[in-house]
């Protein structure tokens, strides 16, 4: 039955190539346009949260000043963390502390002279490196050059503008707080690329001197003002739980203005921004999406007009106005059908163009998505389109008397 | 006597054309039996056409009453009026009114389709019909592919798809030409003597009103003169 009025329907089509086309055009647009930009929001959900993912892992989480996490300023804010309570916390298999103060330098003496001053001095945790390594991003030393491992002392990394600066090379000394540190490895100057790693040796942290976490008490005092803390949890354990766990338990040890921020709090707030942008986005592709299905319904309106004849005639016949609906039903959102495929091939056609375009102009990798559920539920949706717009005409069509349709010229 | 197929009680039709109201039909009575041709002759304007689309189903009288097969059509439901047009009476048009869209065969099986015929039972109904209208060959040409008198043979055929008892044409001839003319009566008035069909034909034709049992001439929508033909 329903095969042999698609049958109708789909001849009704073939018959009126160039308008049929004209309409499916006119669905096209809009659905390209709808399936282009949700392919690419989702793409660059999707693309935040693997560099969110990359950088963090599933098994980490920061430990931040409350402020710095909600205001959005960053994570410069200086807390009070004391890692010995950390690393109690049932479930936490590391810990790892960034702190950075300003210290006295003296660089190495060359031809009788040393320079001088105040620098920058950013104690970081060995752990780190052996733990956390995402977190670092690329770390590019000159040749030679190397991090410090556990336990090692005395040594020093220099930020390229620091090492020039101090005029120190590889293997000298030089005195942070008139103590002496082995020169171990001089990053290599690079650009920022603007990632969401920590950036050693980026422009930003170009005049630091980095030395082992341990010894910063030494230098500079003990404190526990760190810059972030950095939390690796047991395998299987599972995340939010224990950074809740450690939140509680340093709230007990008096450091109350701490929070956590574990790779699912990032993803909720990408997803948050994302979800605004991904509906303004949608909301302009559904005004082209509207205006494609009154371009079906004006096509079904002429249609209905043109064929008045034809339908009083099927009626004498014997058919009933629920199979004149349907016939007009399936012609229209057939053609909202084939609106939607090809909408879909060129939207997602037109995502990789875009994608490829801000991966060649922003250096930004995206990676479109193309899930079947935005396929399918775009199809869907564009036959829907192509019916609800041919309801109408198809109603008043099947409505007319018959004697009136017959007579109709 | 036979049966009678067809009883118009003091039937009368107004319609409504611009701000004018057309008295189309003003009190007609008539009775059609089975197996008999009857030819409704008359001017332009005289009432033939409502007459016919009430005979068919198509229309409903304001007052009197209608009945086909003993059914009363006065007050007989939208659903019912086109079960009864599509399982009793076979149209056929002046204009052929075939759907262009289709080859002569889906044409043919279109009433099946709406009476749910299944599919295999419809394309061997449909090509028996088309051998017997001698078109058999030209099933799978559309309707700008055949002539005149092809089309009005593939709409006698249609008219035939589910069977009815009765055959309205409205002008069968008024289109073609004489020879394409008379092969249609030759196949109405075989209709009725093979199949047994009650055939009536709107006409202004003297050739279609010459293979008629009966003619009724209408004018300003009441019966003027009905004479039998001898």
């Amino acid at each position: 039955m329903f095969k042999d009025f698609f049958l109708l329907s789909a001849r009704g089509i073939m018959h009126r190539k160039l308008r049929s086309w004209l309409t499916v055009i006119g669905v096209f647009i809009g659905i390209t346009a709808v399936v282009a930009l949700i392919s690419i929001g989702l793409g660059l959900e999707r693309s935040i949260t693997q560099q969110v993912e990359n950088v963090f892992g599933y098994n980490s989480f920061l430990i931040v000043g409350k402020e710095a996490f909600q205001s959005r300023r960053g994570t410069t804010e200086e807390i009070s963390v004391d890692l010995d309570v950390i690393e109690q916390v049932p479930g936490v298999t590391a810990v790892a502390a960034v702190r950075s103060e300003s210290g006295f330098v003296k660089g190495p003496t060359v031809g009788g002279k040393s320079v001088q001053g105040f620098l920058p001095v950013t104690g970081l945790s060995p752990t780190l490196v052996t733990e956390f390594k995402s977190f670092l991003g690329d770390v590019n030393f000159e040749p030679g050059g190397r991090f410090f491992t556990p336990g090692e002392r005395d040594v020093v990394i220099l930020g390229s503008k620091a090492a020039s600066q101090l005029h120190a090379t590889l293997g000298t000394t030089v005195e942070i707080e008139n103590h002496p540190f082995r020169v171990i490895g001089i990053f290599a100057p690079s650009h920022d690329s603007g990632g969401f790693s920590f950036g050693l040796g980026k422009s930003g942290n170009a005049d630091t001197l980095f030395v082992p976490f341990a010894q910063m008490d030494e230098l500079f005092g003990k404190s526990d003002k760190v810059l972030l803390t950095l939390v690796k949890t047991a395998n299987g354990a599972d995340v939010d739980e224990v950074a809740d766990r450690v939140k509680n338990a340093l709230r007990d040890a008096g450091d109350k203005d701490v929070t956590t921020v574990t790779y699912s709090d990032i993803n909720r707030q990408i997803s948050t921004v994302m979800g605004s942008v991904s509906g303004f986005l949608a909301g302009i592709a559904g005004i082209s999406l509207l205006v494609g299905g009154v371009g079906v319904m004006n096509t079904m309106y002429t249609a209905v007009l043109e064929r008045t004849r034809e339908i009083g005639v099927m009626k004498a016949i014997g058919a009933r106005r629920g199979q004149i609906l349907m016939i007009f039903l399936i012609e229209s959102g057939l053609m909202g059908l084939v609106g939607g495929i090809v909408g879909v091939i060129f939207g997602l056609g037109l995502s990789s163009v875009v994608a490829a375009v801000i991966r060649g102009y922003f250096n930004v990798e995206i990676h479109t998505v193309a899930s079947p559920l935005l396929i399918i539920s775009t199809l869907a949706f564009s036959f829907l389109l192509g019916a609800f717009a041919g309801w109408m005409p198809a109603r008043r069509a099947a409505k007319l008397p018959v004697v009136d349709a017959l007579r109709y010229e | 006597m036979e049966e009678e197929v067809l009883r118009l009680e003091g039937v009368t039709r107004n319609y409504r054309l611009g701000k004018t109201i057309v008295r189309a039909l003003r009190g007609i009575d008539l009775v059609v039996r089975k197996e008999e041709i009857l030819g409704v002759m008359g001017p332009s304007g005289s009432g033939k056409s409502t007459l016919l689309h009430i005979l068919g189903a198509l229309d409903t009288p304001d007052s009197g009453r209608a009945l086909i097969d003993g059914t009363d059509i006065t007050t007989l439901p939208e659903r019912e009026l086109t079960r009864l047009r599509g399982t009793r009476i076979g149209f056929v048009f002046q204009t052929f009114n075939l759907v262009a869209t289709l080859t002569a065969q889906m044409n043919v099986e279109l009433p099946m389709i709406f009476q749910r015929v299944p599919r295999s039972a419809r394309a061997a109904r449909a090509q028996g019909l088309l051998d017997r209208v001698g078109l058999s060959d030209r099933a799978h040409h559309r309707p700008n592919e055949l002539s005149g008198g092809e089309r009005q043979r593939v709409a006698i055929a249609r008219a035939l798809a589910n069977d009815p008892g009765i055959i309205l044409a409205d002008e069968p001839t008024g289109n073609l030409d004489s020879e394409s003319g008379a092969v249609i009566l030759d196949l109405l008035q075989e209709l009725r003597q093979e199949d047994g069909k009650t055939v009536i034909i709107v006409t202004h034709d003297p050739e279609a009103a010459a293979i008629a049992d009966r003619i009724v001439r209408l004018k300003d929508g009441r019966v003027i003169e009905e004479v039998a033909n001898v």
